[in-house]
């Protein structure tokens, strides 16, 4: 295997013409005047859905307006903010929970038979409608990917430009995974239908809550 | 191994251009890919710069890619990664075999990734028993029907909604409607579900690997890539060695390219940076994470008059432009990678006697070049493969010595005025209102009409002008309009030469392709 390394190196070597012409790294150029505007305008664009909430606190009530016309009965949570800490079974009684690694219990079978998953996001991109998430303690990968409806709160100070902008402000280690997601599940591998719900959700809801 | 020679490409390309339904579903989707691509292009402020930026990046990394390559290796290992490098497809199926194996893995999930149809991953892993499963909707149809990809991001594209119905329904095992296609979705949405669950691990590629964290990239819109990666314990990403690039500034801008150039989108649905497998402490991933670098040939590239083709970021921007493509789609390139990028990129992987018609799969009108996001001169490495043909031999030397001969009958231009001369006296009595009328079995052309030798040639009608034109204005100033034109003559002389040089062409390639 070592072999492979050294001779494909050595072959690279030998073929590189070296040198540093490595440009100056870009930087994004948009901009925007409203940037929860335009990711609202770019989202609602791409099937995704809209909800704004003036605090974390009427987040969590929209939140509860979902989950009431979704009829929801299984809704697994990833456990950070602005849901770490929310008595939950208190605030929505009919409604079995799993909060991510604090219930016990096979977390993958939950989610695969949840009907909505919840989570925060690290990041909003305005450019195009999508939201970070990422794993780590309390924060499952699956919440976000097998349930058919994904809910995020997102804060609106979390709002940046485009990935130009997310890139330029990330800094040290990055968590094992982080996904922008920019709306449902789609295929269009049919006959060029545009299907929605391929393998993730069929529906992206984003609170996006606070000034 | 496929072998795409000058008469299996003829043919194939035949059925193709014979096929109503490929060719409304190729014209539909490249017309869409390239609407949604401008308007995706004019939302980037200074995206021209953007692109010359794009090409700067990737030129520089690749001066010096066995350095990115080892920063990469490192950041991945230290992120608790396994790093495997892989020569050839042999040992690069043998890498993920052993690690299949390893997991006693019976069954594969996998996401849409090219350089494991590059690597004929699925054969292998069949072979070692191991059943691999596509999950891209569009890889997982071409897999059912037991086809090769028809596009590089629409891989199904040649399917009709019956074909699919046809092939869902043998796979679940109930009659499924034709009729409804988001219905039909929903099926492949359970079935594959249920493989997901139960696989043991998943193989993905990666659209990008970020040097300075150690971080492979997956774009997908069905949300394949993220399944691959996060529910079965064990993940294995196939990645050539060409698609690292040093920081996260850089990966930034390739996505802000990527999918508008492929699809039109500002970003693709799911976005996913993996670094390592899954933490202490991490709520679910998977357990290990294997990265295998793959070279099959890319590092021979590097350094030569091709070493641009591995800038390439597999958006498949060329193949919607391309009026090649758009006649003969994808199957008729005899591999997964098609189009202007499948042209050259192919017979530089596999051999330009092997895949010996593919750079001639192209009218050089350029349209590749103008729309690559990496501004890739894919025409001038066609021409580039075509010398090398001739230089090779790859060429008959029968067609090079006729090839020479027309040069040098071009060259003298009285011998060409005699020699059609006599031809307009000869094909008198084949003339009709349309062209020559050649009995059937003659006819170099096949059931094409030729086209006859004009009455009068170009050259004799551009003199008869400049005459009248003396006449009417006097002659001084017209004079040296007659005079001046000596490339109105070459060109009367490359008019009027076609018709018996396209002749004998014919003749020799059909002799050639019967060889």
């Amino acid at each position: 295997m070592s072999t492979a390394r050294e001779e494909i190196l050595t072959a690279l070597r030998r073929g590189e013409r070296g040198g540093n012409s490595a440009p100056a790294p870009w930087r994004s150029r948009q901009q925007f005047d409203d940037l929860a505007a335009r990711f609202t305008a770019t989202l609602t664009g791409l099937h995704g859905e809209m909800i704004r909430a003036a605090s974390a606190d009427e987040a969590l009530d929209r939140l509860g307006d979902v989950l009431r016309d979704l009829g929801a009965a299984r809704v697994v949570v990833n456990d950070e903010p602005p849901l770490a800490g929310v008595d939950l079974a208190a605030r929505w009684p009919g409604i079995a929970w799993h909060v991510v690694g604090r219930t016990e219990g096979d977390l993958r079978a939950f989610c695969a038979g949840a009907d909505a998953g919840v989570t925060g996001a690290d990041a909003a991109l305005a450019e195009t409608g999508s939201v970070t998430v990422s794993s780590g303690p309390g924060r499952s990968r699956m919440a976000s990917l097998l349930p058919p409806v994904h809910i995020a709160l997102v804060a609106a100070e979390r709002l940046t430009s485009d990935i130009l902008t997310w890139a330029a402000a990330r800094s040290g280690d990055l968590p094992a995974n982080v996904t922008a997601i920019s709306g449902p599940s789609k295929t269009a591998d049919i006959e060029q239908t545009l299907a929605i719900g391929m393998h993730g959700p069929k529906r992206v809801i984003v609170i996006l809550y606070g000034e | 191994m496929n072998e795409v020679s000058f008469h299996t490409f003829r043919a194939d390309a035949a059925l193709a251009i014979a096929n109503p339904h490929l060719q409304s579903a190729v014209d539909g989707a490249t017309l869409k890919f390239r609407r949604d691509r401008l308007r995706a292009l004019a939302d980037l402020p200074d995206v021209e710069a953007m692109r010359d930026h794009f090409k700067a990046m990737r030129a520089a990394t690749l001066a010096n890619l066995s350095e990115h390559l080892e920063q990469f290796e490192r950041q991945a290992l230290a992120a608790g990664a396994h790093v495997h490098w892989a020569r050839d497809a042999a040992e690069a199926t043998q890498i993920v075999i052993g690690i299949a194996r390893q997991h006693g893995a019976r069954l594969a999930v996998k996401a849409k990734s090219m350089t494991s149809e590059e690597i004929h991953l699925n054969a292998a892993l069949d072979e070692a028993g191991i059943t691999p499963v596509e999950t891209d909707l569009g890889e997982w149809i071409v897999q059912l029907a037991a086809e090769s990809p028809a596009h590089i991001v629409v891989p199904a594209l040649h399917k009709t909604r019956q074909q699919v119905a046809e092939l869902f329904t043998r796979e679940v095992g109930r009659p499924l409607s034709a009729d409804d296609i988001p219905a039909l979705t929903n099926e492949a949405r359970r079935a594959l579900r249920k493989k997901f669950l139960a696989a043991e691990i998943g193989i993905s590629g990666a659209n990008i690997g970020v040097a300075e964290t150690g971080s492979i990239v997956l774009v997908t819109n069905e949300g394949n890539g993220r399944m691959v990666s996060s529910v079965p314990p064990v993940h294995v990403a196939v990645m050539g060695v060409e698609k690292v690039c040093p920081t996260w500034d850089d990966a930034a801008v390739w996505l802000e390219l990527l999918a508008r150039s492929s699809t039109g989108q500002p970003l693709s649905v799911y976005t996913t940076a993996i670094t390592g497998p899954a933490r202490d402490g991490d709520a679910d991933g998977p357990r290990e994470l294997h990265i295998v670098l793959y070279d099959g040939g890319r590092s021979g590239m590097l350094g030569t008059g091709y070493e641009e083709v591995l800038q390439c970021i597999r958006c498949g921007a060329c193949l919607n432009h391309c009026p090649v493509y758009q006649e003969i789609a994808g199957q008729t390139y005899g591999h997964a990678y098609s189009g202007p990028i499948g042209a050259v990129l192919v017979p530089l992987l596999h051999g330009l006697e092997q895949y010996e018609a593919l750079p001639h799969a192209s009218s050089l009108c350029g349209a590749c070049l103008e729309v690559c996001p990496a501004r890739i001169d894919l025409p001038r490495m066609l021409l580039d493969l075509r010398a090398e043909e001739v230089a090779r031999g790859v060429i008959a030397p029968p067609e090079q010595a006729l090839e020479k001969s027309a040069a040098w009958l071009l060259g003298h231009r009285r011998l060409f005025g005699l020699l059609t001369d006599v031809g307009r006296v000869f094909q008198r009595p084949l003339l009709s209102k349309d062209g020559l009328r050649v009995p059937r079995r003659l006819n170099p052309a096949g059931k094409r009409r030729l086209p006859s030798l004009a009455p009068r040639s170009f050259h004799a009608l551009w003199d008869e002008l400049a005459a009248e034109e003396e006449a009417v204005a006097g002659a001084a100033p017209v004079k040296r309009a007659v005079r001046a034109p000596s490339r109105g003559r070459i060109a009367a002389v490359i008019g009027a030469s076609v018709v018996p040089l396209v002749v004998l062409w014919h003749l020799l390639r059909r002799r050639g392709g019967k060889r």
